[in-house]
């Protein structure tokens, strides 16, 4: 296993920049994310690290070595691709076998390491099958397979589920996460798919257009998004301009003018000290929002309910705040549900800690 | 493959077809353009136009491309059109059988005709036996009429080319275009006016174009109708005469220029638009099934064409069995003679064995370079593989007759290729003819393949640490076997019918292919004609196991190949 570097990485395609400077970091051991919008670039960092591409500029570091200039077929990556990419003119047993008959292993070791990687992806007695009389789940283990045979100095995962149903898809989830936890396999995993990437990741990059937006645990990405973006692709959140008024008497909470009213909210990040007059962007995910009148709470306005969607264990609602105003709320599975209304009835409210300070 | 080896392949290509495609082409223009002396002159050309002896040549080219163009239409649009819309007894069966004209030999085939057609052949015996004709005074149909058989000859043969291009055009048509226009009240005979045609004609248009140049330049069906008042055969005779004559290059090149003109006309017009009406079908057609008696006489009408398209091969079939076969519907008296005395002949052993070789080489050459071609193009983002692609598929558009010319005229002695012909032998100048001219096939087939073959599958291999070449040759190649096998096949059995080539190169009969010595054979004396026609069904045989394998291995693939 190895840990993965990659310094200033730049690739052009046709004079448009698909890879801007890229700076990243994996550790041994690490499940990684690449998640992002399609185009964002986030599959051709992927195969610049399998190899398939070389960079424009910068370079690619396998714990201290330069695999910068090393072909494909040296790197030692074991890749998982979108479509499986699985043989049609070779038995299952084959496929497997593959990576190791190009490393000249003598054949009674590949024969052995064949049976026992497919016994762990649960296709044990199935090596002499064709592709074609695999259903997609089990198409989708031999390429599991064939990438992890060759016992790869780390493992690379293209949109591997993108092409199985829900089910299938969630039972795959804890199903490679287990086998990558099992190997201390370093994974890169590239996904459009946010569940995926926040029930899955230890760590993951969000991409926007060829840079890293922002690199972090689930966690810390879902809570302290980076920017508007960010905080976007990776759940639903309201947005609400304003400007800064001062630090309140509590150390890291600031006083915002909204307009409609004064909110009180944290930054992103606790180095980020705003000044007085800044205009600051308010994020606040719809989950976070409650209905209620708490007196001491400094975060509540008024508003009225102009739509109810029931979605069985949640129900959203849209409040208006002012006439530009709109907000999403959600409640789970609550007691009564709430009907649109002409006045305004209700108080919308957030905690100071839900309630994000982003720079505009 | 990695970069370094697909630019040698593609610099090697473009040499290549500088060489052998360009450069012969361009010795043809450069000697109707030079004086002896070698000062340049329009008098060649300018007087190919005046002569009347050519002109006529030329005009009556014109109509024999005309009229087959116009024949074909009529037979191939109403099949076509009955194939996409409807379901009738036999479909799968009859639309293969209709195909079978495209890979009988035409030139063998005029042989038939020409027994059948003569003043004591089978048709005016049929038509004495019924009283419909005074024997006495039997119809002349070759006499005024070579261009008449010239014609009904070259439609029997080129008709599926269009076929199976309205084929594909119609069943590219989004059905939604069509349910619109009924939506809007539109009747189906004025939809078919308004709507399906306009939509098909591109595609119509592309096979309609290659009939015409095909007909255009054809030199097979007109010499064995012993019809001299056309041009190829006046370039054919001329080089009898020898090689100071410039007159037969001044005609090569008027007949190029005026195939590249009609190609490049019906490009300008119907160009980019051949998709069909625009984007993919957004619902799917349903075939009308037909009524029983519609259906089967829909069949009968598949069934009609096949029959009159292969009554010239069994005329042939006929002659090469028949004893004696004057004034009578049916040969008289049956003999296997032909068969063997085809096969004792000296002429016939050489010239297969020669066909066999000269092909086999042939198909070698275009097997290496076709994969070479095709994964260069498919594979690789080379700057200029598009030229690369064009211009293997462009000796399609090229008359044979063009290239045979220019291979002679770059041969000659003291020009730059004269070490091609190893004294009187056209081995080498042969082998490079026929792959140059059967290029295009191996090179369709195996793009097509390596277009069905995703890229991941090599980049897979690649990961697990195979080499990008043994990644080439461990998946993608026998992925794609099937279609250079096929593609093979197809250039290899084309490379033994080919007839302008080897016309025109092979000069001495030690080095006859099988084309020519059947040539020389119909016109010599005695049973000659016979043997000729054994050796024909011999090569008809040979022919049919091929693409019959062909189409097994392709399956319903095979017709692709020949779309424009």
């Amino acid at each position: 296993m190895v840990s993965i570097s990659i310094r200033h990485l730049t690739k052009k395609f046709g004079g448009q920049a698909v890879l801007s400077d890229v700076n990243l970091e994996i550790e041994k051991g690490e499940l990684f994310f690449l998640l992002g919008p399609s185009g964002c670039g986030k599959t051709t960092l992927l195969r610049h690290i399998a190899g398939f591409y070389e960079p424009d500029g910068g370079a690619i570091f396998f714990d201290d070595e330069d695999v910068t200039d090393l072909p494909v077929h040296r790197r030692g990556t074991g890749m998982m691709f979108q479509s499986y990419a699985l043989w049609p003119h070779l038995s299952v047993a084959q496929n497997v076998a593959f990576g190791l008959e190009e490393r000249k292993r003598p054949r009674a070791e590949i024969d052995q390491r064949v049976n026992e990687v497919l016994d762990l992806v649960q296709l044990g007695g199935m090596g002499a099958r064709r592709i074609q009389q695999l259903s997609g789940g089990q198409q989708q283990r031999v390429a599991l397979a064939r990438a992890l045979v060759i016992r790869p100095r780390c493992l690379l995962l293209d949109e591997p589920l993108s092409n199985l149903d829900a089910k299938l898809r969630m039972e795959m989830r804890s199903e490679i996460r287990r086998i990558c936890k099992e190997f201390g396999l370093t994974g890169i995993y590239v996904t459009h798919d946010r569940d995926e990437a926040l029930s899955m990741a230890d760590r993951l990059a969000i991409m926007d257009g060829g840079r890293l937006a922002q690199v972090g645990s689930p966690d810390e990405i879902y809570k302290n998004p980076a920017s508007r973006m960010v905080a976007e692709f990776i759940g639903e959140a309201n947005f609400i301009e304003g400007r800064v008024i001062r630090e309140s008497s509590r150390p890291g909470q600031y006083d915002v003018d909204c307009g409609f009213a004064t909110l009180r909210s944290r930054p992103n990040n606790d180095e980020w000290r705003p000044v007085q007059g800044q205009a600051v962007q308010l994020a606040v995910r719809p989950e976070a929002m409650t209905f209620g009148d708490v007196r001491d709470s400094p975060n509540r306005f008024p508003g009225r309910i102009i739509s109810t969607t029931y979605l069985g264990a949640t129900v959203q609602y849209v409040l208006q705040v002012t006439d530009e105003i709109l907000m999403k709320v959600c409640e789970m599975n609550p007691r009564d549900i709430r009907v649109p209304s002409r006045r305004d009835d209700v108080m919308g409210m957030c905690s100071v800690a839900d309630l994000v300070m982003l720079r505009k | 493959m990695s970069t370094n080896l697909s630019r040698v392949v593609f610099s090697s290509m473009l040499i290549f077809f500088a060489c052998f495609f360009v450069f012969p082409i361009w010795s043809t223009v450069k000697s109707a353009f030079l004086t002896q002396s070698g000062s340049f002159t329009l008098e060649y050309v300018s007087e190919v136009f005046l002569n009347e002896i050519y002109r006529d040549g030329l005009m009556n080219a014109f109509s024999i491309a005309f009229w087959t163009t116009v024949g074909c239409l009529i037979v191939a649009l109403p099949l076509a059109f009955c194939y996409v819309r409807f379901e009738f007894p036999g479909k799968t069966l009859l639309n293969s059988l209709v195909l079978i004209p495209m890979i009988l030999p035409p030139f063998v085939g005029a042989i038939g005709v020409k027994a059948m057609l003569g003043q004591a052949g089978a048709v005016n015996s049929f038509l004495a036996a019924f009283g419909l004709m005074d024997p006495a005074h039997p119809i002349d149909w070759l006499g005024e009429g070579q261009m008449l058989g010239i014609v009904i000859m070259e439609v029997l043969h080129l008709y599926p080319i269009l076929y199976l291009n309205a084929a594909a055009a119609l069943a590219n048509i989004d059905p939604a275009l069509e349910e619109a226009a009924t939506s809007f009240g539109c009747n189906p005979v004025r939809r078919f006016w308004r709507v399906t045609l306009p939509l098909i004609m591109p595609g119509v248009f592309a096979g309609g174009t290659i009939v015409f140049i095909w007909a255009f330049t054809e030199l097979g069906v007109p010499l064995v109708f012993d019809y001299s008042r056309v041009t190829s055969v006046q370039i054919f005779s001329a080089i009898k005469d020898l090689s100071g004559n410039p007159f037969p290059y001044a005609l090569v090149v008027v007949m190029l220029v005026l195939s590249t003109l009609i190609y490049g006309v019906s490009k300008w017009f119907f160009g980019s638009s051949s998709s069909g009406g625009g984007g993919r079908a957004t619902t799917a057609r349903e075939t009308v099934v037909l009524p029983m008696r519609t259906g089967i006489a829909c069949a009968c009408g598949f069934a009609l064409v096949t029959f009159l398209a292969v009554i010239p091969h069994l005329g042939v079939l006929f002659l090469a069995v028949a004893q004696d076969w004057y004034g009578t519907v049916f040969p008289e008296a049956l003999t296997l003679t032909h068969y063997r005395d085809a096969l004792g002949h000296e002429l016939t052993l050489s010239s297969i064995s020669n066909s066999l070789k000269y092909s086999a080489a042939a198909t070698l050459v275009d097997l290496v370079l076709g994969v070479a071609v095709a994964y260069v193009v498919v594979r690789t983002r080379i700057k200029g593989r598009q030229i690369l692609d064009a211009m293997a598929m462009l000796p399609l558009a090229v008359p044979g007759l063009v290239m045979a010319f220019g291979f002679l005229a770059m041969t000659r002695d003291g020009q730059m290729f004269d070490w091609l012909m190893i004294g009187e032998n056209p081995v080498l100048v042969l082998v490079i003819a026929y792959s140059v001219r059967r290029l295009p096939y191996v090179v369709r087939s195996a793009s097509a393949g390596f277009q069905q073959v995703s890229p991941s599958l090599e980049e897979a291999a690649q990961n697990l640490g195979a080499t990008p070449e043994r990644a080439l040759w461990r998946i993608t190649l026998p992925l794609v076997a099937p279609n250079l096998i096929a593609g093979a096949m197809l250039a290899f059995a084309f490379a033994m019918l080919e007839v302008s080539d080897s016309m025109i190169l092979a000069a001495q009969s030690a080095h006859y292919p099988i084309t020519k010595a059947i040539y020389s054979l119909i016109s010599s004396l005695g049973n000659g004609p016979n043997i000729a026609a054994a050796l024909g069904v011999w090569a008809m045989m040979f022919l049919a196991v091929t693409f019959i394998s062909a189409a097994l291995i392709l399956g319903k693939r095979l017709g692709a190949l020949f779309r424009a």
